[in-house]
């Protein structure tokens, strides 16, 4: 066991490993034929990150994490949470303007908003939830016009309690008091991590306990795999559908919240968007595992970061690490089927040999029991 | 699971590409890579430029920051480097973008957008040598210039104008989102159409409740927005909607005669084509370029203020262009008015 | 043996990945006869004659096609040699006719029209077959769509038909029908490869019977040489228990009650009609019928899986009829599904995870909240070790398993916890024979402790052999009651079918 047990680690790296590869072929031959520098592309996106670099990257993955961990819960249920863009929005939004009335002291205002930000991102999702199992809506659907009414209600009511400062529209700022300091990591770095990247690591801790040691999570997990079979089992489909939706939904919440406490301190017009979606490739590229999102989250992280400095060290469009990222979530995925053929080969295989082996002894004892 | 995995993989990857490839398609968007800043052999300020998503080709408010450097590189000898926002990216990228510039010697650096202004501010202290500008920026630091316009003084005049030219005492409004970027639009136009007539209604549309993509980069509802307008009796309409506002001249090139359209930031009758001249009114201007290029001959002379630079009417930062003779019968009225703001007799609204 | 060979083989061998499929398989089958092959499921039957049809290409050996060495590269290449395959699971288009589907791939043979027509009005009246070529597929039944499927072969043009497992979804009278068309196609010299595990059907059709074993062929017999205990052991390569019912142990409560349970269907009819039963403590109730006359929806209904129209269901003191199926397993209900893929199984999931499937509230696999890891895993150690499943460890996925090791992992666990009752649904269908012993053991053991138990299955001998008392199923309604003692399979497949009832 042990030495197959090493050879499916083996397998599982490397998958996302050579769809890594093939992602950053393709980009060169894409460069090529648009007659830019290949070698600049690669010099810039390998070069070794500064210490402010490295925290952004994390500041970044940590919110990425979030975002791909919200996806994955709903992955693994077989449902497409395409709504974790609405779902963050509306909840970092009410909790931008909760926290912002400061009517609880410093810390316990941040405790506060972060459970209101839950709840609202829960309450938001659990409408595509509730949808889908009493009038048998598709989740995808719903999820999709969820953001579309998410982003317009938010930028609505923040008309109407926004402050304008500038050109830019924001909520009221929260009370100093309530602000999360960074952790200063790196000492040479000028930025700080996010105090509340913190809450990634635990929503991680969290995902992988519900989903591998707790009842709800096997039965998550059943579901996920096999409707017939959960409901054969007992397993009330419909209410999984509903709670781990909502699951989904109060981990989106958090989402926006590293940046809110830790460096806007407010929500405004321009807030950062689209997590929601970077979190579905995230989830995708991690294969729903609480380890290989963060994996994909760091990757993600490091790719847009070094292609900042795309356009001026390399004169090539940052545009191109987009089609990067594209295509190694799509070859991640083709590799995991490829591998994920060759691991069930392999394991009927060794049930073979193993029967065969004991075939003769076994023979006899099976007739006549 | 597995098929639906790979068709949500499928999904991602379009979009990802597509997110990659959408300005590609936009009309003349050109990468940022190319011509402008490609001789590195002028011996004077180097300019580092940090544009918006979408950066150069939206024949309007980044173009004219454009346009002014350009000017600079031919008059004042500089040299530049552009790089420009990806999509929903976060904060610390457009910091990160102004470090690079920064750290690559650029100076003076410009951000072209108020969306630059916090990182601006943030960036500044750390290079307090280097000397940074913000387009419509609000930040503070002893090395920040924050280049402002008074649009709605050039939105009340194109107001006037319309006012002068509708037939049916109904004139529209285009405008890309509600809030602080496009109420003096609005505000200054509606003043001023009601300087002339009172009587006259304003109809307005907006196109987003965000500042995004709905709004900027949306021709086709520009297109509803405009026959919309048009078809309620509106016969002057102004826009202020980013490159959605190529909906509202397509459609009013199909209008017949006396049906007028006008366009905002630069002079929009430039780049339009013959159909739509013969429909485009008047511009409101706001002077992106001038501004550039008097900060970074400013900078040259070594003598950039930090703080608020505003442009206004009396500085001639805006105001209303005559391309194509359209307004000939009606300009010393408009002139009339435009002293009066120059005077301060007059004031143009910059809140709905 | 001076006779003409239709198909000989030699020394056939065929290895899948890490498997050995097939290996020295010798077979020779004498034109017009019928040459049974029989074996446990996993002999290698399957891939034998998918060898023969040029679906799969041998490693070694040869084949000879009367008399003639070939090389078939697919089934195009099979049937220019004449031999020509029916499998188990039609491949019919319901909405077609008859014609169509028969021409449909054939279309250069004598046409779509008028010519295809007469041919098939003519191999249908030559053999017996009673199809007319308009007659949409959808309103046949069974036996007539097995017709079809003989008739596709024969109007190709083959000489050698093979037939897999074709009476497993028949009963017993459209046997008969189906061995009088092949008497009547071995008359006219067609030779028919015919492959089952039935051994008594094999017996009365056969002229030849071969033996495989473990990938290879065992034994050639004659059928008046041997009886079908022997076939058996053969098959199995030792001695074989029969399924025989013993002493009764019913006892006087009532475990399960069902009363006058309906269920509404999508149209008009109900799926379910005024079914009422009882099963005591120690019985099991065996239920006969055709394939889709209710028994799922009573086995779902009963299992909380589909809410009763009206009726009650009791079991033993407690009204269970608004129990969520979670209430009523944790009440004791245990449940082997007919699909044991698509509802008893995690495919993906290791062996011990699969032990917390439908267990989800009980020990030893949960504590709490929690999964009881430990527990799971030593409690799928103790199935694994009690039910014989083959199986390198309890971490294997489900999916690496063989059917017969599925299943016998399968009852083990919905055996666990004391059941009071157990739901059978086809507990050995694909099951190999020694498997099938192996449960039945378990399931007459439990029935001694007390178990009640509702037995669905397809297999006569298995129904009779196993329950206390029978109950057939027409169209959702109760149609008579049988005593296992006395019935013959004949006298069910008439009350399955409606025979001798009023329309």
């Amino acid at each position: 066991m042990g030495k197959l047990d090493l050879r499916r680690i083996g397998l599982a790296l490397a998958a996302p490993v050579l769809a890594i590869v093939v992602a950053l072929v393709i980009t060169c031959l894409i460069l090529l034929a648009a007659g830019s520098s290949v070698s600049g592309f690669l010099s810039t996106i390998f070069s070794a990150p500064a210490e402010r670099n490295v925290i952004n990257i994390l500041n970044n993955a940590s919110i990425l994490y979030l975002s791909g961990l919200a996806a994955a819960i709903g992955f693994r249920m077989n449902l497409f949470n395409i709504g974790v863009e609405g779902q963050y929005q509306v909840a970092v939004f009410t909790a931008a303007v909760f926290a912002a009335q400061g009517w609880l002291p410093g810390p316990v205002n941040v405790v506060v908003s972060i459970v209101l930000a839950m709840v609202v991102g829960a309450v938001w999702a659990s409408i595509a939830g509730v949808l889908k199992v009493t009038r048998g809506v598709s989740e995808v659907i719903s999820t999709i016009m969820l953001n579309a009414i998410a982003g317009s209600l938010t930028a609505y009511l923040l008309r109407k309690v926004g402050v304008s400062t500038g050109s830019n529209l924001a909520t009221e700022e929260i009370p100093q008091d309530s602000w999360v300091p960074g952790i200063p990591l790196l000492p040479g770095a000028p930025n700080e991590l996010l105090g509340l990247a913190l809450l990634a690591v635990l929503a991680g801790i969290g995902y992988a306990v519900l989903l591998n040691r707790l009842k709800f999570g096997f039965n998550l997990r059943a579901t996920g795999t096999s409707a017939s079979a959960a409901v054969a089992s007992g397993i009330d489909v419909r209410r999984m559908v509903v709670v781990s939706l909502m699951i989904s939904g109060s981990i989106a919440g958090l989402i926006g919240l590293p940046l809110l406490f830790g460096s806007s301190h407010s929500y405004g017009t321009t807030f950062q968007a689209g997590i929601g979606f970077a979190g579905i490739a995230v989830a995708l590229l991690g294969r729903n595992n609480p380890v290989g999102i963060a994996f994909g989250a760091l990757l993600f992280s490091y790719l847009a970061e070094q292609s900042n400095l795309l356009e001026i060290n390399a004169r090539v469009s940052p545009d191109i690490v987009a089609i990067s990222q594209g295509v190694i979530v799509l070859a991640v995925v083709i590799a995991y089927e490829v591998v994920r053929r060759y691991r069930n080969a392999l394991e009927q295989r060794q049930v073979a040999a193993q029967l065969s082996s004991s075939a003769p002894a076994e023979a006899t004892s099976e007739a006549t029991r | 699971m597995r098929h639906t995995t790979k068709l949500v993989a499928l999904a991602a990857t379009v979009a990802l590409v597509v997110a990659g490839c959408a300005k590609k398609e936009e009309p003349g968007g050109a990468a940022a890579s190319d011509e402008l800043c490609a001789d590195k052999s002028g011996a004077g300020p180097k300019i580092g430029l940090a544009y918006d998503i979408g950066g150069r080709g939206d024949k309007s408010f980044n173009d004219l920051a454009a346009a002014g450097v350009k000017k600079a590189l031919d008059d004042l000898d500089a040299t530049c480097e552009e790089a420009e926002a990806a999509q929903e990216e976060p904060d610390s990228a457009k910091e990160e973008r102004l470090r690079t510039l920064a750290e690559a010697g650029f100076n003076p650096i410009i951000g072209v957008g108020f969306v630059y202004t916090e990182e601006v501010v943030k960036v500044a202290k750390e290079y307090p040598d280097v000397k940074f500008a913000v387009v419509d920026g609000f930040g503070e630091g002893p090395n920040v210039t924050n280049l402002v316009f008074s649009v709605e003084q050039g939105s009340f005049l194109v107001g006037v104008a319309a006012g002068l030219k509708t037939k049916t005492k109904k004139v529209g409004f285009i405008g890309g989102v509600r809030g602080p970027i496009i109420d003096p639009f609005a505000a200054g136009y509606k003043a001023g159409v009601a300087a002339v007539d009172p009587a006259i209604t304003v109809d307005m549309k907006w196109l987003s409740d965000k500042g995004d993509a709905k709004a900027f980069a949306n021709p086709a509802g520009g297109k509803t927005a405009a026959t919309a307008l048009y078809d309620a009796g509106s016969d002057v309409v102004f826009h202020a909607s980013g490159l959605s506002g190529g909906g509202l001249f397509d459609v009013a090139a199909t209008k017949p005669d006396g049906t007028w359209a006008i366009g905002v930031d630069a002079d929009q009758y430039q780049t339009a084509t013959p159909e739509q001249q013969k429909r485009i009114l008047t511009s409101s201007l706001k002077k992106v370029d001038v501004a550039v290029f008097d900060y970074v001959k400013a900078f040259k002379d070594g003598t950039t203020k930090a703080g608020f630079d505003l442009y206004d009417i009396k500085r001639d930062g805006v105001g209303y262009s005559t391309s194509g003779g359209h307004l000939d019968d009606v300009s010393s009225k408009i002139d009339e008015y435009k002293a009066k703001l120059v005077s301060g007799e007059l004031t143009a609204p910059s809140k709905l | 043996m001076t006779q003409t060979m239709a198909v000989r083989l030699r020394g056939i061998g065929k290895s899948f990945p890490g498997v050995v499929a097939n290996h020295d398989v010798d077979i020779d089958v004498r034109a017009g006869t019928v040459h049974a092959l029989v074996g446990e499921n996993g002999a290698g039957k399957s891939t034998l004659m998918k060898i023969l049809y040029g679906v799969q290409k041998p490693d070694d050996g040869t084949i000879e096609i009367s008399g003639e060495q070939v090389v078939l590269h697919s089934p195009a290449d099979a049937i220019k040699q004449g031999v020509g395959m029916v499998f188990q699971h039609f491949m019919l288009a319901d909405n077609l006719t008859v014609l169509e589907n028969v021409v449909l791939g054939a279309e250069k043979l004598y046409g779509i029209g008028d010519r295809a027509r007469a041919k098939i009005t003519e191999l249908s009246d030559a053999y017996g077959f009673g199809l007319s070529p308009d007659d949409r597929v959808e309103d046949l039944g069974v036996g007539q769509r097995q017709r079809i499927e003989i008739l596709k072969v024969l109007y190709r043009g083959a000489k050698i038909i093979i037939l897999d497992e074709p009476t497993a979804v028949l009963v017993p009278q459209e046997v008969d029908a189906l061995f009088g068309n092949l008497r009547e196609l071995k008359a006219e010299g067609y030779t028919l490869l015919f492959i089952s595990h039935k051994l008594d059907e094999v017996l009365a059709v056969a002229d030849d019977v071969t033996v495989m074993r473990r990938g290879t062929t065992v034994a050639s017999v004659q059928p008046k040489d041997v009886t079908a205990r022997q076939l058996a052991e053969l098959m199995v390569g030792s001695e074989l228990p029969s399924p025989s019912t013993e002493e009764s142990t019913v006892t006087e409560d009532v475990q399960l009650a069902v009363e006058n349970v309906t269920l509404a269907g999508p149209g008009d009819r109900n799926l379910l009609d005024d079914v009422s039963l009882h099963i005591h403590r120690g019985e099991v109730l065996g239920i006969a019928g055709v394939e889709g006359n209710g028994q799922t929806e009573l086995v779902e209904l009963v299992m909380g899986i589909r809410p009763t129209t009206s009726g009650r269901v009791r079991l033993g003191d407690e009204d269970i009829t608004d129990w969520s199926t979670a209430e009523r397993r944790n009440a004791g209900i245990g449940y082997i599904p007919e699909d044991r893929h698509r509802h008893g199984l995690l495919l993906d999931f290791p062996l011990w995870e699969n032990r917390i499937l439908g267990h989800q509230d009980r020990s030893p696999s949960v504590r709490g909240p929690w999964i009881n890891k430990t527990g799971a895993r030593k409690d799928s150690a103790r199935i694994v070790e009690q039910f014989d499943v083959r199986t390198p460890s309890i971490e294997t996925t489900a999916r690496a398993l063989s059917g017969g090791n599925q299943q016998k992992f399968i009852v083990g666990r919905e055996m666990s916890g004391d059941p009071v009752l157990l739901i059978a649904s086809h507990p050995t269908r694909g099951v190999d024979v020694g498997a099938q012993a192996a449960i039945w053991d378990h399931i007459r053991e439990a029935r001694r402790r007390g178990l009640a138990v509702l037995l669905i299955s397809a297999d006569l001998d298995e129904l009779i052999g196993l329950s206390d008392q029978i109950q057939v199923i027409l169209r959702g309604r109760l149609v008579g009651e049988f005593d296992p003692d006395t019935v013959t399979p004949e006298q069910l497949g008439s009350a399955m079918t409606g025979a001798g009832e009023e329309e």
